[in-house]
């Protein structure tokens, strides 16, 4: 914190939209960890994002810090994880967010992709093995599901395993893979005998590579990777004992997407907020805009979405943490939040006139950020079939033409 | 307790102030912190801490919203919270000075750290106060301390460069800007703090007799705005720059 004195300070800081009073509903704890994360986000990675964007890295010291704050699978219990509730997480989310997608998608798959799948699926030695390690930053995980022609449909998946005496060999390239490169680890999904299975492999392993994918307009802070599984020789013990199928994946994806619903809000708020502030100073035909009806509108929309959308946000914490859930709640929530976080980016650079284009606000790199996290874990089409399956009882992902 | 960390909560320096009637609308501050010279203060305790001279309690003095900058000062690794219940502002700093230094006798700390002044009223009285009525030695605006064996050496700004002048205990610091900045809290931290139990104590718990008030409660005002900039060019506009510079702005 900077010293200063009454009277001397001109922007005023950011504390978050609480239309509802949702804050009022946390605990004493979870806003402790909420304001961690939030001047975390407001030293570290606001004033260096942009740089980090430009050169396409994710600072090890993000890392390290994410490590040291012990919030890296957060809603995760024993082995070294921090135990925390679901609101917690989610609130862990928002904030990251609020800074970048791309900090964001890295604790998320991190925590919801990579140490999830072993904390529910792994054998003990699994679990102590990784877990304390990965809670503190010390190993990076990444997560191997979609492949160049199977995305959303990640049934069809061609990633093959097969046994070879005290090993398995695994075939297959996947895509899109965030933290790739970086990872010491990756949780590979692939078919032995037909069947689905989890697959811890590691870096250096024989024939495992990460080569990372290049020119992204969005999450650019954010590594991404393809792996190249060729004849990739890991031991036995290193199959995730406990899941079949593609309840595997899509456990991991629940807690992400829920993640994400989160993540969305913060977003959002970044928008929403640069967007008063921009409204509030800048003067057009001798008045503030945010004095006209047209942009009063534009706010009022994106408060009225952004209230909604935590609303959804907290009540589906709750229900994680009561454990009585399904995943097309999850659904709807990841669909809606992020679309209307998307919006209210579009809402907002409208709002900064030009000035919405340039680095110095966050609008651009959000709106941009979004585009990505509306395709990923679940595109926002697929979570509407997903949705529409659960009123009509008729899937409608697949026919025969 | 060995160490002492005596934190004010304040307004957060990046949050809006608004006035409401003749004074500053306390329920519309959004965040509360720990005033910031506290901070560099408690960051220097952990190090001693850590460094082995012992544990550290953190005391304030205020009403009760101002326990949170214990939990938050336990979520980085303070031992014990005293909260010295206050329910209105103290104007007069004796007051304060009184409550602080009866907590100090009744826990029994050699070491003792403050900031040299609030973020909000700025009087920068009550580290030497306290260390005028334990009668101990005071170091004001220290950046640094450092462990000599039984003594200890703070490091401060002097008008000459750097000063190190070494005390022995009990002494009392108060901190300018430190060498470093409050460490972050974590998880586990916050978990610990939020099982940690706040003593809460009045007034007549600590057997203080305040003063009658000697201040009195005006008025707070926000600074004026500044005037706009006034802009001069050529040669022959400096006669007016200089005498504007030596009777409007009495620089030279």
């Amino acid at each position: 914190m900077n010293v200063m004195l009454w009277g001397m300070i001109d922007s005023m800081a950011y504390t978050g939209l609480d239309f509802y009073g949702i804050e009022a509903l946390l605990t004493e704890e979870e806003l402790m960890i909420r304001d961690m994360v939030r001047d975390w986000v407001e030293e570290e990675i606001i004033p260096n994002i942009e740089e980090a964007c430009k050169e396409g890295v994710f600072p090890n010291k993000w890392k390290e810090d994410l490590g040291n704050m012990g919030i890296l699978g957060a809603p995760l219990k024993g082995y070294g994880c921090p135990g925390l509730s679901y609101t917690a997480y989610g609130l862990i989310c928002q904030e990251l967010e609020r800074g970048d997608s791309g900090v964001r998608s890295f604790a998320s798959v991190q925590g919801s992709l990579a140490m999830y799948p072993i904390w529910d699926f792994g054998s003990e030695e699994q679990k102590n093995h990784y877990l304390p390690k990965m809670a503190n930053g010390e190993l990076i995980g990444c997560f191997g599901l979609t492949e160049p022609d199977y995305g959303s449909n990640p049934g069809d998946m061609i990633t093959r395993a097969k046994e070879d005496g005290e090993n398995y060999i695994l075939n297959g390239a996947k895509m899109w893979i965030t933290n790739g490169t970086i990872a010491d680890l990756a949780i590979v999904w692939a078919k032995l005998e037909g069947e689905i299975r989890g697959f811890i492999v590691e870096k250096g392993d024989p024939g495992f590579s990460a080569p990372e994918m290049k020119g992204k307009h969005s999450l650019k802070a954010s590594i991404t990777s393809e792996l190249v599984l060729q004849d990739c020789i890991i031991p036995k013990d290193r199959i995730l004992p406990n899941v079949k199928g593609l309840r595997g994946p899509f456990s991991c994806l629940n807690n992400a997407r829920f993640g994400i619903s989160w993540g969305a809000v913060g977003s959002a708020q970044a928008c929403f907020h640069s967007a008063k502030e921009y409204a509030m100073s800048r003067i057009q035909f001798d008045n503030p805009i945010a004095s006209y009806q047209l942009v009063q509108n534009k706010l009022a929309w994106m408060l009225r979405e952004i209230t909604k959308a935590q609303l959804l946000a907290y009540h589906m914490g709750k229900k994680k943490d009561e454990g009585d859930w399904i995943p097309e709640q999850i659904s709807l929530a990841k669909m809606n939040n992020v679309d209307i976080a998307l919006e209210i980016a579009r809402m907002a650079r409208d709002i900064h006139g030009a000035n919405g284009i340039l680095d110095e606000y966050p609008i651009m790199r959000h709106m941009a950020n979004l585009e990505s996290v509306k395709t990923y874990e679940g595109t926002h089409d697929i979570h509407n079939l997903i949705i529409g399956r659960y009123i009509t009882g008729i899937q409608a992902f697949t026919r025969t033409i | 307790m060995a160490i002492a960390v005596l934190l004010k909560q304040v307004p957060d320096t990046t949050s809006k102030i608004s006035f409401g009637g003749n004074s500053v609308d306390l329920d519309s501050v959004t965040k509360w912190s720990i005033s910031p010279y506290d901070e560099y203060a408690l960051e220097s305790a952990l190090r001693l801490k850590d460094e082995g001279l012992g544990d550290i309690v953190a005391i304030t003095c205020g009403p009760a919203r101002s326990s949170k900058v214990l939990t938050d000062a336990a979520a980085v690794g303070v031992d014990s919270l005293v909260h010295i219940h206050v329910e209105e502002s103290i104007y007069d700093s004796r007051n304060v000075q009184k409550l602080l230094s009866s907590a100090l006798r009744r826990l029994n700390c050699e070491v003792i750290l403050c900031g040299k002044q609030a973020a909000d009223t700025n009087s920068g009285t009550t580290g030497p106060g306290i260390s005028s009525i334990m009668g101990i030695t005071c170091v004001s605006l220290v950046s640094e301390i450092i462990i000599e064996g039984e003594n200890l050496i703070a490091k401060r700004s002097g008008p000459s460069g750097q000063e190190k002048i070494q005390v022995s205990k009990p002494c009392l610091f108060t901190f300018d800007k430190g060498t470093e900045e409050l460490r972050r809290p974590n998880v586990r931290g916050i978990m610990m703090a939020k099982k940690k139990e706040v003593e809460t104590l009045s007034s007549s718990d600590l057997n203080v007799e305040l003063f009658e008030s000697s201040v009195e409660f005006d008025s707070q005002f926000p600074p004026p705005e500044k005037p706009p900039g006034q802009k001069f060019e050529g040669a022959e506009s400096v006669t007016s720059v200089v005498k504007k510079l030596r009777e409007e702005a009495n620089v030279i």
